[in-house]
């Protein structure tokens, strides 16, 4: 890893947005002792790969994940969680290659479940996803600097969003798992419900979806149902342009609420939407998104199979829940990647204690 | 809470009515407004969309500190 020489942390700092090495905003200095006792927080050897980030295909090691680690203000209890991000955005199916140079405005939103909100603070409720949550913040933007300074997905040379969206900074959150009725996202996934769990996938901006609930009108979770569908098969998003992408949905408290009460698990609320998400050819060949031939006398499925929409419970109860449209493009239509959260490997450091006030 | 304040500051009694999970913005704003003691009842969230009788029920169980905070 290359290493940089400044005489203060204000030079250093600006050495390093000179060199493009940050996102924009200020960076925690990566010093060599920070990095050092990053890793040590990941319990990986530093020279360690965890594989190649495009589209620059750099060599992802565990020691150049703690620099951007540092540089986001991560603590050393966040470390397994971005080592965990950085594998699930590495693998194939994710495809981060394309994703980094698409156009298309796309960020990988991280879910974790499980133990792990808890010991990093992660928050899943009012907000989640804005400002104010350290944890949430300095992962998601740990992920983004390696996506930088790893896998080169610079702006307008090799990142070519258009516009891009703010989630480009920073996008984790935890699933609010105490405030659902129903099984974590990542036991529907097949783990343990006591496994800490990383889930990373390719979205869209969250857009927001009104829900009116009605305790006295029977119909109202089937309106739900009705108008979370609709959010993702919009002509104007590319999971009814280009279909059979992923996707991804958050309840709030109250809206899963609802669909509990009526019998709803989160395999039937995503079975049921998935079944909704569908678009007309009669309107998709009206619209300007059109790709390749329309049948207008048909409609069409937005999504191949249910397991290509992510459902899970996240931010305040009240009128909105939201949706993450997706790309849909990429050799793998940019499927989302869970990977387990390892933590066994890591020493206890004493010196830790002192580094959340004193150093980071 | 806002709305609570307003009419108060006209000399009419309020109670603002706050839910659980909107408590600490319902502090909040009446310390932003400059009356931090704005009299206000909590209520279990949700209350909209939880139906008539969901919503008679929590009608009866604050009614009473309603009375109790107009009285002073």
């Amino acid at each position: 890893m290359t290493t940089l020489e400044a005489t203060n942390e204000y030079e250093a700092l600006e050495q390093l947005h000179a060199l493009g090495c940050t996102d924009g905003l200020p960076v925690v200095i990566p010093t060599a002792d920070r990095v050092e006792r990053m890793v040590l927080a990941t319990g990986l050897d530093p020279d360690m790969s965890l594989g190649t980030m495009g589209p620059n295909q750099g060599d992802c090691t565990v020691e150049k994940l703690a620099a951007a680690a540092v540089m986001a203000g991560c603590l050393p209890d966040h470390a397994p969680v971005v080592v965990a991000a950085a594998r699930a955005v590495i693998d194939p199916r994710f495809d981060l290659t394309e994703m980094q140079a698409t156009t298309h405005a796309i960020a990988p939103l991280i879910i974790v479940n499980g133990p792990a909100r808890d010991w990093c603070g992660l928050h899943g409720g009012f907000g989640a996803l804005g400002p104010g949550y350290r944890a949430n913040a300095s992962i998601g933007r740990a992920l983004r600097l390696a996506m930088i300074n790893v896998g080169g997905g610079r702006s307008g040379t090799s990142d070519m969003a258009l516009l891009g969206h703010p989630g480009k900074f920073t996008m984790c959150l935890g699933e609010d798992e105490d405030n659902s009725p129903f099984v974590p996202m990542h036991q529907m996934l097949g783990h343990d419900p006591n496994d800490s769990v990383v889930t990373v996938v390719g979205v869209d901006a969250p857009q927001s979806v009104i829900c009116v609930t009605d305790a006295d009108d029977p119909t109202t979770p089937d309106r739900m149902l009705g108008s979370l569908a609709t959010a993702l098969s919009s002509v104007t998003t590319n999971n009814a342009a280009l279909r059979h992408g992923q996707a991804a949905v958050a309840l709030n408290p109250d809206h899963a609420a609802v669909f509990a009460e009526a019998g709803h698990d989160l395999v039937s609320v995503r079975d049921a939407i998935v079944e909704r998400a569908q678009v007309s050819g009669a309107a998709l060949a009206q619209s300007a998104g059109v790709m390749g031939k329309i049948d207008p006398d048909r409609s069409y499925d937005c999504f191949e199979r249910p397991e290509d929409l992510l459902v899970f419970v996240a931010g305040g109860g009240g009128l909105y829940s939201v949706v993450f449209p997706s790309w849909c493009a990429g050799p793998h239509r940019n499927r989302a990647v869970t990977v387990p959260i390892e933590v066994g490997q890591a020493c206890e450091i004493p010196a830790f204690v002192n580094l959340r006030s004193e150093h980071l | 809470m806002r709305d609570g304040i307003r009419i108060a500051r006209r000399g009419v009694p309020s109670v603002s009515l706050v839910t659980d999970e909107f408590w600490p913005q319902g502090d909040f704003v009446a310390r932003s407004v400059g009356m931090p003691d704005a009299p206000r009842v909590r209520l279990p969230h949700p209350v909209a969309g939880t139906g008539v009788e969901r919503m008679a029920l929590v009608a009866g169980d604050i009614a009473q500190a309603i009375i109790d905070q107009l009285k002073g």
